[in-house]
């Protein structure tokens, strides 16, 4: 089944199945490999993209409900090889220890500050508190967070 | 057409009951996606016929008209939390939005899909019944007709719902004067219904005489469905708000607790969480000084 989706300010037009999510139409149709499949439930945040300005799993919706809106996704974080302010946060906080939470958790933090510029901590918890990492303990990335408020 | 999976957009209530025409036990509603997504994966599901709510916006409004507030089936629980009349008329409601899932899910989420999934731990049931909300449906011949929460909700994630029907609106009434509002949780956000326990509480305080008028205390996380605990509710009502009233109150929540879950491995659990819970509930309802009762005769 035809579907136009706009990924990145990139009109596509595919065909898709409609059983399958936007998670594996950002992976296997368009190489967009930064989201992640952690657990497939709605629990980890691994797979946190941006649709119409709000962090949602995108192992929770499917891809044609994708049709008409707006995506972004991690990769669109780096524009014109300049990384993202929150990007380069995370790496001066170490942050970033496996990885495998980062692109998740950064997009869930990109949506807040689109949002809110200027979150307080118990907000940057509550976006966060959807995207589990095991490595990091979660203050760095608070931390992290805080320094690139302070760099815009 | 047999082994495949078909997809309905429809943009209107008028396309969506066309939809519903013919529908069957392999026709699958899906809005803010979460439990179906699941769903389909769990059971191998190939075949069917996807109707994807979402795309209705006329099912995405908060409207007060007079002394009621209606609520879109498609509307998320992000824009609960934001809308200024919940706000002000369903304080449990926004509570108990704050409360589910995470960011993501909250912001993906709907409360047409929330009742329609029902699942035990479903947060925002126990509110909605404390509520006392009609929901609104429609069959596949567009007609509309309203229901009890209560009875859209069978639980262990089954509904009453015919397979041509759909939930389309919640209706909550604004709570009158004097009324106040509690949503609480205690446990982790994990499905483990062993380690949750949700409670909401809906009560009028008459001002001139401190006296508890109406009470509504509905468990969630006790059985399959959430319920009014008709035995905590008496505890409440005809008495005045004191300390020992509080005391009184988390004992009623530990017997119904005893009643209802005798004999589970999460009974010993649930007993001591049910103490934060009710204080949580009391110093929310009843916190501010000018609630407390001095006038106690
Ligand atoms: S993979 Fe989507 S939330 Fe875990
Ligand atoms: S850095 Fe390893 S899970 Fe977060």
């Amino acid at each position: 089944m035809e579907l136009i989706i706009n990924v990145n300010d990139i009109e596509y037009k595919l065909d898709v199945n409609p059983r399958m999510r936007l998670l594996d139409v950002l992976r296997e149709n368009l190489g967009l490999t930064g989201a992640k499949e952690g657990c497939g439930e709605g629990e980890c945040g691994a797979c946190t993209i941006i649709m119409d300005g709000l962090a949602i799993n995108s192992c929770m919706v499917l891809a044609h409900q994708a049709r008409g809106k707006k995506i972004i996704t991690v990769e669109a974080l780096e524009q014109d090889g300049e990384m993202d302010r929150l990007q380069e946060a995370f790496i001066n906080n170490g942050a970033v220890q496996c990885g495998y939470c980062t692109p998740g958790m950064l997009m869930s933090c990109k949506a807040l500050l689109m949002n809110n510029p200027n979150p307080t901590d118990e907000e940057i918890k509550i976006a966060i508190e959807g995207n589990l990492c095991r490595c990091t303990g979660y203050i760095k990335i608070v931390r992290a967070v805080k320094e690139a408020i302070q760099n815009q | 057409m047999m082994n495949e999976m078909n997809f309905k957009m429809p943009a209107s209530l008028n396309e969506l009951a066309l939809n519903l025409d013919n529908a069957d036990e392999k026709t699958y509603l899906i809005s803010g996606g979460t439990d179906l997504i699941i769903k389909l994966r769990e059971k191998k599901i190939y075949s069917g016929t996807i109707i994807d709510l979402k795309g209705i916006q006329e099912l995405n409004y908060i409207r007060q008209i007079e002394q009621t507030i209606c609520i879109g089936a498609n509307t998320t629980f992000t824009e609960m939390i934001h809308s200024e009349i919940l706000i002000k008329n369903a304080p449990c409601l926004v509570q108990a939005a704050e409360q589910i899932g995470s960011t993501q899910i909250r912001n993906a989420a709907t409360i047409g899909g929330n009742i329609a999934n029902a699942f035990a731990g479903a947060d925002a049931i126990p509110a909605l019944i404390a509520m006392g909300v009609k929901v609104k449906m429609m069959n596949a011949k567009g007609e509309f007709f309203l229901k009890d929460i209560d009875e859209v909700v069978i639980g262990s994630g089954k509904n009453s719902l015919h397979k041509d029907e759909v939930i389309t609106e919640v209706i909550a009434p604004v709570l009158g004067h004097g009324y106040k509002s509690f949503f609480g949780k205690v446990g982790s956000r994990e499905r483990v219904t062993i380690a949750k326990l949700n409670m909401a509480v809906v009560v009028k305080n008459n001002h001139e005489t401190g006296v508890i008028e109406d009470a509504r205390v509905v468990l969630g996380s006790l059985g399959p469905k959430a319920f009014r605990s008709d035995l905590v509710e008496i505890e409440l009502v005809g008495k005045y708000i004191t300390d020992s009233l509080q005391t009184e109150f988390e004992k009623a929540l530990i017997t119904q607790i005893d009643i209802s879950i005798a004999g589970r491995s999460s009974r010993p659990y649930k007993r001591e969480a049910v103490k934060a819970l009710s204080e949580d509930a009391f110093s929310n309802l009843f916190g501010s000084p000018a609630w407390r009762c001095n006038n106690e005769k």
